[in-house]
């Protein structure tokens, strides 16, 4: 308990008190925060990527864990499988992996041209481009497995008495299905897009630096620039938004983990 | 009707199709690394134009690499000692203890896990800065434990929360002191939950990158250090050869924790 309090409670707190105090008191450093154009740019960038990659992995991830939900139990074992093997494979190695795969000369670019759908190789890294690829690819497991437990809990008999009562397909996935599994796509978005806020790794290696995202500035201001006012600042933000979406979700849908 | 994969019609294909592209999507980056590590090819070029164990061989003639590995083991073991350890006093006092503010208590050391880790290192950084843990195997290991406590102390409660402590009493009132109680009835009892607890303990402090990236210095580098260290020099498939040593571990993993599911269920 005193170790949690004396390794992870004080440095931060004395994170936070760094921007309010250097180089001088007052709120200076979040003024140059919100005033700089730079820095309002990586804000954008940041908000943009972890709202396009939530989009993106419920959108493909809600097929596949509706699917897992209702398959027979041998192949759903294949994709858990395949789900967890990707999920606990080491992150480097997997943005690796795409660095390889999405650059100029890479696999995907030759593929597109030997089909003849482009002439010149697409720019697929070092823009927000590659980080939203690399991120949903990270964050996918992450939406799909907690949804299919939502999805398992919803009675089939519901979607029957739905079609007894005259609903179409449509009809019954929009009134019916899409309704009892909504807080599943919530809570799992929501964890996506916080975790997204965040990421250091995958923007930092596959985004280029004309493109930073929040966490990498943060990294970057302390580590090179040794602005520990300003990126306390930054660091600051970036724990007030996460901590405002984890009450937001915890709220909404109790604590996760809880259970497990 | 949707819930029922024979009665699905038309948009059962649909959603087959879209799942299994979601499967290749997942699952052919892994596969195209391990490809690659034996590809002959220097700028990685595939198909490769021939095989090879050449990365293999740099990988493991390279004392750089060698001294990343032993130094990730040393700090993974560390780790999982210490947060293990340190996890089963708090399930402890989280689960069986009786006193106000217990959830928020619980809340607390759960904190780690929610928040970014980039706010951790560099707060950890800082403040190691300022007492010299910088670069030192015991930062190393202080740093790893924050941050493993959660995934330790989330199995190990669950886990005690399930075991009767009624063995525990009874064992006391035929003579054992609770001190051997808790040792001898107790701690086998829950020994999947410190299982658990180890490995994932283990596995927080072996692939963790971020905090690892401050703490390291040019002579105490771990395998993700060392990994990233030279991504953003080159993409050498020696870095394949590297990932495919740790996607073999995950596998290895995986089936262990697998038999010994099903060992449990037996």
């Amino acid at each position: 308990m005193l170790l949690l309090a004396i390794f992870f409670v004080v440095p931060v707190v004395s994170l936070l008190l760094r921007s309010v105090t250097e180089p001088q008191l007052g709120l200076q450093n979040y003024e140059t925060l919100i005033a700089t154009t730079t820095y309002a740019k990586i804000f954008w960038n940041t908000f943009l990527v972890a709202s396009v990659v939530t989009s993106v992995t419920i959108l493909l991830g809600y097929p596949v864990a509706w699917l897992l939900s209702i398959l027979p139990g041998r192949w759903a074992a294949i994709g858990f499988g395949i789900i967890l093997l990707s999920m606990w494979t080491n992150l480097l190695a997997r943005t690796y992996a795409w660095m390889v795969l999405l650059q100029s000369t890479g696999v995907i670019n030759r593929a597109l041209k030997a089909l003849g759908i482009i002439d010149t190789p697409l720019q697929l890294i070092n823009n927000l481009t590659g980080v939203t690829i690399g991120m949903v690819y990270i964050m996918l497991p992450f939406f799909i497995l907690p949804l299919q437990a939502t999805l398992r809990t919803i009675d089939p008999a519901v979607l029957q008495a739905a079609s007894l009562c005259g609903a179409g397909r449509w009809q019954a996935f929009r009134r019916v299905l899409l309704p009892l599994s909504l807080p599943g796509i919530l809570s799992g978005g929501l964890i996506v897009f916080v975790m997204s806020l965040g990421y250091f790794v995958t923007p930092a290696l596959l985004g280029g630096t004309s493109n930073m995202m929040l966490a990498e500035l943060i990294a970057q201001l302390v580590q090179s620039l040794l602005n520990w006012g300003l990126g306390g600042a930054a660091a600051f933000v970036l724990l007030v938004l996460t901590l405002a979406l984890y009450a937001l979700q915890v709220r909404l849908f109790g604590a996760p983990g809880r259970e497990g | 009707m949707l819930l029922s994969f024979d009665r699905m019609g038309l948009l059962r294909w649909i959603l087959v199709l879209i799942t299994v592209l979601v499967m290749l999507f997942l699952i052919l980056p892994v596969a195209f690394i391990v490809a690659l590590s034996f590809g002959s090819s220097q700028w990685l070029a595939f198909p490769p134009p021939g095989w090879t164990l050449r990365w293999y061989h740099e990988f493991f003639a390279d004392p750089r690499w060698m001294a990343a590995i032993w130094t990730s083991a040393k700090i993974g073991v560390l780790v999982m000692i210490s947060s293990t350890l340190l996890a089963l006093l708090t399930s402890f006092a989280l689960v069986r203890g009786r006193f106000r503010g217990r959830e928020a208590l619980r809340a607390a050391f759960l904190t780690p896990m929610i928040l970014p880790v980039v706010v951790v290192a560099v707060a950890l950084y800082a403040f190691f800065l300022k007492i010299g843990l910088n670069g030192t195997l015991l930062g190393f290991v202080i740093a790893h434990t924050v941050l493993a406590l959660p995934f330790a102390i989330i199995p190990i409660s669950a886990a005690l929360a399930g075991f009767d402590k009624s063995v525990e009493d009874a064992a006391i009132l035929c003579g054992a002191s609770p001190w051997e109680a808790r040792l001898r009835i107790t701690l086998p009892s829950i020994r999947h939950g410190l299982f658990a607890a180890m490995v994932f303990s283990f596995l927080v402090s072996w692939d963790e990158v971020v905090v690892a990236i401050f703490m390291a210095s040019p002579t105490l580098q771990t395998m993700p250090v060392r990994i990233w260290g030279s991504l953003r020099q080159d993409l050498s498939p020696v870095i394949a050869a590297a990932s495919s040593l740790l996607i073999l571990l995950t596998l290895v993993m995986m089936l262990l924790a697998a038999l010994l599911r099903k060992k449990a269920d037996r």
